[in-house]
């Protein structure tokens, strides 16, 4: 059965129209990267997924449940935690502090919730910078960070927001690593990510959204070589000169 | 980390028993300015501290605490002057109907953000204290005056030594710091925090901000109102513009400002500095027509709001790492010399 169920879910800002009748679903344990160019309503349906905003129309369906229009709270303690593509570290917190309060979301004894944020400290690498204010961290630190205290609430779906946006080529595989290790550990994932070579190479299937439609859909391998989403990210006349090359390359 | 925690509470709690062992040297005990100083001292930072926890860990700046210290202050004088009992059930009343009373007002209030809930927590001092004025039931704008009553713990009055109260105010003192301590180290004080530093970040981690707010006015409230009640217990008297003033709901601010907001030792710190300044001035000043505290007061804002916006603490943790750099750096040297 799906983890997560996307059904028909537009949301219009007046007359925007950011997310139009988006459908899809995610399976338990799978990686699923949710990826399109700039603008496209891959933020603003995370918003809608994880109860920051509310949908203007549709269904969002959370381990059979339907929980559409619930306050994010309620929604992050049903098990489904995301981070933010900005990076929100809790000020005049430290980092062990920080990933405390998502730990602290599995029950309220301090014991147990320090051990889950040691571990999720730990596999994070944060460990050197667990005493540290969260104010001033580098920005790779910072992202790590989003992940670790989300990971801390011990959730069956996490979703990330462009995690790797930013990133030097080396914290990128860094943080590819991290998250095999997370699937590892048994927790589905639903990526948005504006990199397609980020996600690429993780994702056991890939949704494509352009201006707020679901363009495609599918296994990285065919959505690598769709030519709507070759059109939607590099345009026009670039898909046109691939079209033609390709077609060379057949004929000769 | 834990040790280290531990060793600060250790500290904590012979701090107090050093308190407690003041009134036993003569000299000072006999010094009756010595001792309302101190007790002020003790209930200005429990007061603080009170507000601390809505205010400095929360982070929603509450203008409206003069509002719950009255409502205490009240409880206990109706309790004594009107109905002739002693004062801990009207206290416990004071108590109760503070916290409904914050939350009551506090649910509206927190769907603001700010300054304006700040500006709105400011109106509602006004409020009470405009109906507490022309109340007849509460003693209008007359307030209450306590009569003589025989003198004890049980009706909280004493005549002719300060110790009893000096005993009390210690209290309450190790009372309200023990439960702020307490939430420090729980998980209401992480998402307390986490809800100042980022409310919807808070949420999507699980947190019901909304219900650790109300949840923190409400117990912020109640330990004003307990405060009140001492205060009242104290001075003997209460009337509307004693207690429910903006006066007093700055009192709560400013000594925590100026001690350190979100800190366990920043209300004692501002009490501390701030009340024998206050008592001091007014005694040595008083005679040039009376607000010369407030003036002192409001330079001593100024400058720390400027010069250091952590307050004291943050004065005091500045001191601390530089002597720890310094300190770094010459353990830096004896190895290099050992090398």
């Amino acid at each position: 059965m799906a983890l997560l169920e996307v059904r028909d879910v537009t949301k219009k800002f007046g007359e925007l129209v950011a997310c139009d009748r988006v459908s899809f679903t995610v399976e338990a344990g799978a990686i699923v990267g949710l990826i399109g160019p700039n603008g496209a309503g891959k933020t603003t349906l995370f918003n809608c997924i994880s109860g920051l905003f509310p949908v203007s129309s549709g269904a969002i369906v959370f381990d059979g449940r339907e929980i559409t229009g619930l306050p994010s709270y309620r929604i992050a303690r049903m098990g489904a935690v995301r981070t933010f593509q900005v990076v929100r570290p809790l000020k005049d917190m430290t980092v062990f502090d920080n990933v405390m309060v998502g730990a602290f979301l599995q029950g309220a004894g301090t014991a147990k919730a320090r051990a889950a944020a040691e571990h999720s400290i730990r596999i994070c690498g944060l460990a050197e910078f667990a005493g540290k204010d969260s104010g001033d961290l580098p920005i790779g630190v910072k992202k790590r960070l989003e992940l670790a205290r989300a990971l801390a609430t011990r959730p069956r779906l996490l979703m990330l927001d462009e995690v790797m946006a930013g990133l030097t080529s080396t914290e990128v595989n860094t943080a590819l690593e991290l998250i095999r290790t997370i699937r590892k550990e048994g927790i589905t994932l639903l990526i948005v990510e504006h990199i397609m070579e980020a996600i690429m190479p993780i994702a056991d299937r890939v949704v494509v959204l352009d201006g707020g439609v679901k363009l495609a859909e599918g296994p990285p391998a065919e959505i690598i070589n769709d030519e709507r989403v070759i059109t939607a990210y590099l345009g026009e006349k670039f898909s046109r000169r691939m079209q033609a090359r390709k077609e060379g390359k057949a004929d000769g | 980390m834990n040790r280290t925690l531990k060793r600060t509470d250790l500290l904590w709690l012979a701090f107090t028993a050093l308190i407690a062992l003041v009134p036993l040297v003569p000299a000072v005990a006999m010094n009756s300015f010595v001792m309302h100083v101190l007790i002020l001292v003790l209930l200005y930072a429990s007061m603080a501290q009170a507000w601390n926890i809505i205010g400095g860990y929360g982070g929603q700046t509450s203008f409206g605490h003069a509002v719950f210290f009255g409502i205490g202050a009240y409880g206990a004088g109706m309790a004594v002057v009107t109905y002739g009992m002693t004062p801990w059930p009207g206290a416990l009343v004071g108590i109760v109907s503070a916290a409904v009373v914050a939350v009551l007002i506090s649910y509206p209030c927190f769907k603001l953000s700010g300054h304006y809930f700040a500006i709105a927590t400011f109106a509602i001092v006004e409020i009470f204290n405009r109906m507490f004025l022309v109340w007849d039931w509460v003693g209008g704008a007359l307030g209450l005056d306590y009569m003589i009553v025989e003198e004890g713990l049980a009706n909280l009055m004493w005549y002719d030594s300060k110790t009893g109260y000096f005993y009390c105010a210690l209290v309450l003192f190790a009372l309200i710091f023990g439960i702020v301590r307490f939430l420090e180290g729980h998980r209401f004080g992480y998402y307390l925090r986490a809800v100042r530093a980022g409310q919807e970040t808070a949420e999507s981690l699980g947190v019901n901000s909304t219900a650790v707010k109300l949840a923190a006015m409400a117990l912020s409230a109640a330990l004003a109102a307990l405060c009140g009640a001492f205060f009242v217990q104290y001075n003997l008297r209460v009337d509307p513009g004693m207690v429910m003033s903006l006066d007093t709901s700055m009192k709560f601010v400013l000594v925590t400002i100026l001690g350190g907001a979100g800190t366990l030792a920043g209300p004692l710190l501002g009490a501390a500095v701030l009340v024998p300044l206050q008592e001091f001035t007014r005694a040595k000043w008083g005679g040039l027509g009376g607000g010369v505290d407030l003036i002192i007061f409001g330079f001593l804002i100024i400058l720390i709001v400027v010069k250091q916006p952590a307050g004291i603490t943050g004065i005091v943790r500045d001191i601390a790492r530089r002597r720890g750099r310094r300190g770094g750096s010459g353990k830096g040297g004896a190895s290099l010399g050992a090398a």
